[in-house]
């Protein structure tokens, strides 16, 4: 009977470790479950693959709903490339504080239609960026001759639709 | 008349035990209201300065570079390549967005605002778990605080005069906002 309960404990534990990943830290929500985190490149290359599954993502926490804490982005440092997790307002509260921490999210991948002032608003903040860019590049916007500065700066009306993963918990690192 | 002391009695006790949790969750109310206009719980600067131009290079040894430049002896919590122009470094309550090759740097700085950090913790209840049972405990305690205290003078200035019309001017109000907004 001891061993019994011995190697069902040690099952647990091995078990627990692995859900846990190589990330151990503050667990919001209903925190991780998924094992196998999906890179962020492969949910982006082809998005609408993914709209409707429960995905894990992995990365580098880039930014933080300043006031509400409702969304965070995670990003893969290896890539650039991030996603945006958004939780329910005052359900999961993301600190501030955990910028540039290491997190696992999961969560139910969502594409989100624009309306077309959000479009517009969007190709509008796309194009300051780029100028801003452009001139701290001593690149003036109009006059821009790197191509990731000119194609910000003549940033066309985007796709309608953004990609997020409507999230259900998460992991970050302490 | 043994009930009024128990109503007497259940108000003042009440009323000591949550005087304390009823300042912080008014002043954290009035500080949420507000959240349109600034941010009540973190304290953000913002500064942007140039430390020249920067050289190609990898990310961590950018991010080294720059700190060095900017005098940080402090070792950063990740670095983040986000762009081909922008690289991201990351330190405690402190983050550097550097544009590239120029080396714009935006620096902010963030810090718990003192008190309304707390406050808002407690009042929006980031904490969950306990603090979901405490609030509900509060809550009883305020309908408690309520009830009893429409019955605690009793006359012309109780619930038989003035006490009424104020009674009901404070239940007038939003009611008539509520029927205004749906007009």
């Amino acid at each position: 009977m001891t061993r019994t309960v011995a190697a069902f404990v040690a099952v647990i534990a091995v078990v627990g470790l692995a859900v846990a990943g190589d990330i151990k830290g503050t667990t919001y929500g209903d925190g991780v479950t998924i094992v196998e985190p999906t890179p962020i490149a492969t949910l982006l290359a082809k998005p609408r693959d993914f709209v409707g599954q429960k995905v894990r993502v992995d990365g580098v926490i880039t930014g933080v709903c300043e006031k509400r804490g409702c969304w965070m982005q995670v990003t893969d440092p290896d890539t650039g490339q991030g996603v945006r997790i958004k939780v329910e307002d005052g359900v999961i509260v993301f600190p501030y504080e955990s910028m540039g921490h290491r997190a696992a999210a999961e969560g139910t991948f969502e594409a989100v239609k624009l309306t077309p002032e959000q479009v517009a608003a969007r190709a509008e903040a796309a194009k300051a960026a780029a100028a801003g860019a452009a001139a701290a590049a001593g690149e003036p916007c109009d006059k821009a001759e790197a191509p990731a500065a000119k194609a910000g700066c003549d940033a066309p009306v985007q796709d309608d639709t953004i990609y997020l993963v409507r999230g259900t918990g998460a992991v970050i690192q302490s | 008349m043994r009930l009024r002391r128990l109503i007497i009695a259940t108000h003042r006790d009440v009323g000591y035990f949550f005087a304390g949790l009823t300042v912080i969750y008014a002043v954290s109310g009035i500080a949420v209201n507000h959240i349109d206009d600034w941010n009540p719980s973190y304290v953000m600067r913002s500064e942007v300065v140039e430390v020249g131009p920067l050289p190609e290079a990898a990310a961590e040894t950018l991010a080294t570079d720059v700190l060095l430049r900017l005098g940080i002896d402090e070792q950063p919590r990740s670095v983040v390549r986000m762009a081909p122009r922008q690289l991201k470094i990351f330190l405690d309550n402190r983050n550097l967005t550097v544009s590239l090759p120029g080396g714009t740097v935006t620096d902010e700085r963030s810090r718990r605002r003192i008190a309304f950090f707390e406050a808002n913790y407690l009042h929006l209840n980031h904490g969950k778990g306990l603090w979901t049972w405490f609030a509900d405990v509060y809550a009883v305690g305020l309908l408690l605080l309520a009830c009893t205290g429409i019955f605690i003078l009793t006359g012309r200035e109780g619930l038989g005069g003035r006490g009424r019309w104020l009674l009901l001017a404070g239940l007038t109000i939003p009611i008539a906002y509520l029927v205004w907004k749906a007009w």
